[in-house]
């Protein structure tokens, strides 16, 4: 014939995707991520300065709170992830759609400052930390800023959830520097197995103080989003909801390994500190010089993290609730509202740390408190939510994790009512 | 003039929830918590008014015809138990404030998911028309109760007056839940969007409403915007999907999108959906999926026209005409021998151009670029770039011609990383 149209004949072929190789652990290590690295970023600067103060001032006398802080953290956590894989939805979308406007509104503008107050608390940290290893903050904290912007705007959500993945693997230093502290463990394990409870105002403020570091508002924002964000459904969620409870256990164990190194050596040699510096080097005579730089180490990766995640996780959740465009798949003149908050964040938080004379103490402090206000709000707008059948479906509360979670909510806004109370006075 | 010019006032919804109603008498009957309206084109008209009666009594539909403003009081006329009715709605009809207000639109127009701050009507003399949608910062502001202090500091500071956002009702798109279903029987106001603004749209919303509105387009439609989103979308829309509908709209992709996205499903789930295909289609796109993506064989597609150098340029002409609307390259034929060695290229253009009794093997090209199956992205892009091609022939190692990649098809591999 004059012409033909020739048609490729098919050879077999079956091997479609090798994603049944994975099929059972595969999956797990493909949906982890929002509940370890939310978990982690809670390990922030103020967080490591307070286990280290509760360690050298205390001793292993704080150590079997982290057991009902884990447990408190999973319960919290846990709702918040469901409610992301069922609705599909932000916690700040939720609480806009269900709340409105008003209370929405206002609920934003103490979000922004209390993840300022924290934002500057993680540049205080990187500061700190680089002052360890003999470089300037002038420097130290441009840097670091910098390389926040850079890793975030340049990224995409894969390539920065890769990067805090590999971030949340450099906690292992404290549990390292922990070990090489030499701790007594039969000492250790009556410690935590024995609660100790003192009533004079000193050890309450640390306890208020741990747990009010380790539950913080803008965790719920961000865990809530991340989820949404990897696009998790309610197939996944048995995956999802162990990603939380490892996460909330690692916070807890780095945490359990501060608290430890802090308390063998500092409060064994009767060694006052101010701050997670101090501590880094008080350690160097007791623990020796590794000990001490991998405490240091642990601070700036710990800073850094956290200084990356808490302006991305405050420009998101803001902008969510008020409907303006927020991805970092979006170009600058897209998304104007989310690059100017982020960068405001950013920008504030370590131009604070460089200003002369910045009372860093108070602000931290008064960011403590504005977490302390925020967060009883933010837990009871979560349970109400989490029982709204038209939000959940039938995934809502049990009876039994009702009475858990307001039980926990409820002592959780007592401490943190407390903690306000106090530092106000 | 005619009587007909009615007066026309503008009100936003923030400025009527909340207000208390008095019957004629001057008694309280409580507050208006939402307004029902029928969603009607081109404008929705509202028809009751949902009251909160104070004493914590049933909350009931009042018609908006019965209401009237007088000195500022929003007075009811005189109302009989029989006006009343049992809040529960009529075909077509929807609370506004609970279906709207603070929920995600899709503003058709511009092309963008927003936020309704707030809504605007106009009030004629017997109805309430739904006719814009606040979307502006002002609406929040009014929303928060600082719309005057925020005017005053605008004013005085900037000299600067912050207008309104208001969108025309026309351009809208509801997603609220109990719309969705509806999505599917109403106008649906997305088909107007161009798929590529289509896929942005859905990538934004969130998994549930990007599965409905998704599931609300026709099959082409669905099938163009499904090629304009990015992988893992694709995948998580496809995988709520039956496997015969899924089929149906993969179908209608280029064949070399489609083997993409199959590459991207599960196996088991990939295989339910070739089973459900055109046998012809299943066969090619399972030819395409044994190569890797990111080399030559995996970005082909097998989808073009190839002849042998006897045929005429009339012959092959009739033949474009003929299978023109299913392939995926049309601009160049490939002219191979007896066993299908790659021997000349010719351009659609020279095909028109020339007389139709003479034959390819004259008209061809014979020095024609062709790559390797397992040639890297990054070569096939320069050479793309270097010689300008519309497409390149993809060939194995005896030079049989196995398929051809289309610049469309490079340049979503490589755009990613062009941006960087």
């Amino acid at each position: 014939m004059a012409f033909n149209i020739l048609k490729i004949k098919t050879t077999a072929f079956q091997n479609i995707s090798r994603l049944r190789l994975w099929k059972s652990l595969g999956i797990f290590f493909v949906l982890i991520g929002p509940g370890i690295i939310t978990s982690n970023v809670d390990n922030d600067a103020g967080g490591i300065t307070t286990y280290s103060l509760a360690g050298a001032d205390f001793g292993l006398e704080l150590l079997w709170l982290l057991i009902p802080i884990t447990l408190a953290l999973i319960i919290i956590q846990e709702m918040c992830a469901r409610m992301g894989v069922v609705s599909g939805k932000g916690l700040s979308d939720l609480i806009r759609e269900r709340f409105g406007a008003k209370i929405t509104f206002y609920l934003m503008i103490v979000l922004f400052f209390a993840n300022l107050g924290n934002t500057v608390a993680e540049f205080a940290g990187v500061a700190a930390s680089m002052e360890i290893f003999g470089v300037s903050k002038y420097i130290a904290v441009p840097a670091g800023a910098v390389f926040v912007w850079w890793l975030v705007v340049k990224g995409n959500y894969k390539s920065v959830e890769k990067a805090f993945l590999v971030a949340c693997l450099f906690y292992l230093s404290y549990i390292i520097s922990g070990f090489m502290g030499k701790p007594d463990w039969s000492e250790v394990r009556s410690a935590v197995l024995t609660p100790t409870i003192r009533f004079n105002y000193p050890f309450l403020v640390m306890a208020v103080g741990i747990i009010g570091t380790t539950i913080a508002p803008w965790m719920q924002f961000y865990l809530q989003s991340s989820v949404v964000d990897k696009g998790l459904k309610v197939d996944d969620y048995n995956y999802t909801r162990m990603d939380v409870i490892l996460g909330s256990l690692t916070v807890n164990i780095v945490a359990f390994f501060i608290i430890l190194l802090c308390a063998v050596t500092l409060f064994h040699s009767g060694i006052k500190i101010e701050n997670a510096k101090d501590a880094a080097l008080a350690l160097e005579p007791l623990a020796g010089t590794y000990c001490s730089l991998l405490f240091a180490f642990g601070l700036l990766n710990a800073s850094l993290f956290a200084a990356s995640i808490l302006p991305l996780s405050a420009a998101y959740t803001i902008c969510e609730a008020f409907g303006w465009e927020s991805s970092l798949n979006h170009k600058f003149a897209e998304a104007p509202q989310f690059y100017g908050l982020y960068f405001l964040m950013i920008f504030l938080g370590a131009g604070i740390i460089l200003l002369p004379d910045m009372p860093l103490i108070s602000i931290m402090f008064y960011s403590q408190v504005i977490n302390g206000v925020l967060l009883p709000f933010i837990l009871i707008f979560m349970l109400l939510l989490i029982n709204d059948r038209r939000v959940m479906g039938h995934y809502t509360n049990s009876l039994f994790m009702n009475v858990v979670a307001w039980l926990t909510v409820a002592s959780l806004i007592f401490l943190s009512g407390a903690m306000v109370f106090a530092s106000l006075i | 003039m005619a009587r007909n010019h009615e007066p026309k006032i503008f009100l936003f919804l923030s400025q009527i929830l909340g207000k208390r109603i008095f019957d004629s008498k001057g008694r309280s009957l409580g507050k208006i918590v939402d307004l029902v309206a029928n969603l009607t084109e081109p404008y929705p008209y509202v028809t009751d008014i949902l009251l909160a009666p104070r004493s914590g009594r049933k909350q009931m539909f009042l018609p908006w015809q019965r209401i009237t403003d007088v000195n500022n009081k929003t007075v009811a006329y005189p109302v009989t138990p029989d006006d009343f009715r049992e809040p529960v709605l009529r075909e077509n009809e929807a609370l506004l404030k609970d279906a709207l207000l603070d929920k995600q639109v899709v503003d058709t127009n511009g092309a963008k998911v927003l936020r309704v701050n707030d809504l605007h009507f106009l009030k004629t003399l017997n109805n309430l028309l739904l006719v814009h949608v606040d979307v502006g910062f002002r609406g929040l502001m009014r929303r928060v109760g600082l719309e005057r202090p925020l005017d005053l500091f605008l004013r005085w500071f900037f000299d600067y007056t912050l207008s309104d956002q208001l969108i025309s009702w026309k351009f809208i798109q509801t997603l609220a839940s109990p719309d969705l279903l509806r999505l599917k029987v109403t106008q649906n106001r997305l088909a107007r969007l161009h798929p590529a603004d289509l896929a942005d749209i859905i990538e934004e919303l969130d998994i549930y409403k990007r599965t409905a509105v998704f599931q609300s387009l026709d099959v082409e439609t669905a099938a163009e915007t499904l090629e304009e989103t990015s992988s893992e979308i694709q995948v998580s829309l496809i995988e709520d999907m039956e496997p015969a509908e899924a089929s149906d709209i993969i179908e209608e992709m280029s064949l070399s999108e489609a083997a993409d996205l199959l590459g991207d499903l599960p196996q088991d789930r990939a295989e339910d959906i070739l089973k459900e295909m055109e046998d012809e289609f299943a066969e090619d796109v399972r030819e395409l999926l044994v190569h890797h993506e990111g080399k030559a064989g995996g970005l082909m597609t097998t989808s073009f026209l190839r002849f042998a150098p006897s045929a005429t340029v009339g012959e092959a002409m009739d033949c474009i005409r003929r299978e023109a609307e299913d392939m995926d390259l049309i601009y160049y034929i490939y002219v191979v021998d007896e066993e299908e060695k790659l021997s000349g290229v010719i351009g659609l253009r020279e095909l028109l151009t020339a007389p139709s009794k003479t034959s390819l093997g004259e008209l061809m090209h014979t020095r024609v670029v062709s790559v390797n199956l397992d040639e890297k992205k990054g070569q096939i892009a320069d050479h793309f770039a270097k010689y300008g091609l519309l497409a390149i022939p993809v060939v194995d190692e005896m030079n049989r011609i196995k398929g051809v990649i289309i610049f469309k098809n490079l340049l979503e591999v490589v755009a990613p990383q062009l941006g960087q």
